[in-house]
């Protein structure tokens, strides 16, 4: 396994990335007759209780879906995200963010084409009597959902004002609720580029196409909800960011997808219609409301021969969802603000999305932190998920929750709390005064400085380092020798 | 035991979308309710699928859908 770093940059599709965790002890069979409720559901929340180490979980043995296969947890743990990134397992939630920070705008994207005959996405083709039951064997992944969600899509669409622009192309996360056998609802918001894209089709009257890519690369599913710039191509962020090509075809209406995906289902806006969607189990641990969204009719579906449907569980955490983007949420924040401020020196912004988030910086001068917390709330990001900010500092590592209670503890006076009232919120935060407005909270965790009266204190300094990381190593494994 | 009447809003009229089936064997239907857009498979447990089990937290009132907001409007 000295190979990791060339091994994941090999990766380019699902199967592959199965197969490595397989090896590496990270991806499990379910081979157990299992019922799609509520059996689906309690294994994966099960598997998901192990954010640092639980395997992906193949089923292949759902009752009422004979032949089909599921995947669940694919990226449900750090120890998978970690050999995604090409490192080993058991490397800390720190280095991975330091690797992801490291890689941001230090690569080349590697874009190839591949003819369509060739692609596998295309090695089987419905265009007609379509189904979406017959080819997906779905469950329902929170007992009170509305229905039966597809909740890791990853959905390409083309700006239908700019259909030739290939940086406009838009590739996102979003949650769609099947609606009959060849229709689909999906869930966004005005400032996502999905919805921005259905308003502008619906407001000059032109088609939405779109692409729903199921079982990709792993890296996209990573990466494509990563929040970057409207006109950067989540295709070639992703390319850059993996180090490795992405190899992409054309789906049957037109839009660049990715050549080794499990499933594609073409489908169509129907402008200016709505449907009942909802509730869907969230991000926060809670229920959306019911809400009426728009509605896309399928066109086609192409996929694999055997496919794997790659589904998620989402609700309340940890779930797959917070090592899915925690630090893909994480890295942009800290790369936006050292543009600015290059005393940021991490970001942990692994919490419900970012609803709440610890940013380390050296203050520059007294107060400092709180400069630096206004402008995270100004960041793609920040402008709608940092709800509470505790801002700590660079002594203080943001993703150890003890030295952040500690900080906490000893270095926050009341007044160094700051309440934002009525600000833009993302709709399903439960807490919101209304969905879509509600506070900010920002904790100044730092220590003081001149002019400060007080100062910073005079600080217990315990022995650090390698000499300390050999001894914890060695005590441990006295432990474990002890107990064997 | 299929039925057709919705478990979230109470309305008749169900629609089956597909059925499972296993050495054959019909084992389970996938239904959807045209009123609320519910959809549910009759094997789940009661406390999903069964009006009289089910929360009314979760519950749509079929006959004031207006009160449902419309998302991405001009």
């Amino acid at each position: 396994m000295n190979d990791l770093p060339n091994r994941a940059r090999s990766i380019s599709s699902l199967r592959d990335f199965l197969e490595l965790l397989e090896d590496s002890g990270q991806a499990i069979t379910w081979s157990d007759p299992v019922m799609p409720e509520p059996g689906v559901r309690n294994i994966a929340v099960a598997a998901s209780r192990d954010a640092n180490g639980a395997p992906a979980i193949v089923f292949d043995n759902i009752t009422g879906y004979p032949g089909k296969r599921l995947a669940v947890g694919v990226h449900g743990s750090w120890d998978n995200i970690a050999l995604l990134l090409g490192r080993p397992k058991g490397t800390t939630i720190r280095e991975l963010f330091f690797e992801i920070a490291g890689r941001w705008g230090d690569q080349e994207a590697q874009i190839s084409s591949v003819p369509e005959a060739q692609a596998p996405v295309h090695e089987c083709r419905i265009e007609q009597d379509i189904n979406l039951y017959d080819v997906l064997p779905v469950y329902r992944i929170n007992e009170y959902d509305g229905g039966f969600y597809i909740g890791k899509a990853s959905v390409a669409s083309r700006d239908p004002l700019d259909p030739d622009n290939f940086g406009k192309q838009n590739v996102g996360i979003y949650r769609l609720q099947i609606q009959g056998p060849d229709s689909f609802t999906l869930m966004t918001i005005p400032s996502h580029d999905m919805g921005r894209q259905i308003m502008a089709a619906e407001r000059e009257g032109v088609p939405l196409k779109i692409a729903v890519m199921l079982g990709n690369h792993p890296g996209l599913a990573v990466f494509a909800a990563t929040p970057i710039g409207y006109e950067e191509s989540e295709y070639s962020y992703a390319s850059a960011m993996m180090g490795a090509p992405i190899r992409l075809t054309k789906s049957g209406n037109g839009i660049d997808i990715l050549a080794d995906s499990e499933i594609v289902i073409e489908a169509e806006l129907q402008l200016g219609e709505r449907a009942l969607e909802g509730p869907f189990g969230e991000f926060p641990g809670s229920y959306s409301g019911v809400r009426k969204a728009p509605i896309f009719k399928v066109t086609a579906v192409s996929h694999r021969r055997d496919p794997i449907f790659e589904n998620i569980y989402i609700g309340r955490g940890w779930t797959e969802h917070d090592t899915l983007i925690g630090l893909h949420t994480s890295a942009p924040i800290y790369a936006q603000l050292r543009e600015n401020f290059p005393e940021v020196t991490a970001v942990n912004a692994l919490y419900q999305h970012g609803l709440t988030g610890i940013i380390s910086v050296k203050n520059r001068m007294a107060g400092f932190a709180k400069t630096v917390a206004l402008r995270a709330l100004s960041t793609p990001h920040g402008v709608m998920y940092l709800k509470n900010l505790i801002m700590v500092d660079a002594d203080v590592d943001p993703f150890d929750l003890n030295q952040v209670m500690w900080a906490l503890s000893t270095r926050t006076r009341a007044d160094d709390i700051i309440v934002l009232p009525n600000m833009p919120a993302v709709p399903i935060d439960p807490s919101a005064v209304i969905p879509g407005k509600g506070h900010r909270l920002i904790i100044d965790a730092t220590s003081y400085l001149p002019p400060d009266p007080v100062g910073e204190a005079h600080l217990v300094t315990p022995p650090t380092g390698d000499e300390i990381d050999a001894l914890s190593k060695r005590i441990r494994e006295m432990q474990l020798g002890a107990l064997s | 035991m299929t039925t057709t009447v919705c478990g979230r809003c109470k309305s008749s009229g169900a629609v089956t979308d597909h059925q499972g089936r296993q050495d054959g064997a019909v084992v389970w239907t996938i239904l959807r309710c045209p009123t609320c857009n519910f959809s549910w498979r009759d094997s789940e447990p009661a406390r999903a699928i069964d009006p009289a089990a089910r929360s009314p937290d979760f519950a749509v009132d079929a006959g004031d859908l207006q009160r449902y907001p419309k998302i991405l409007q001009q």
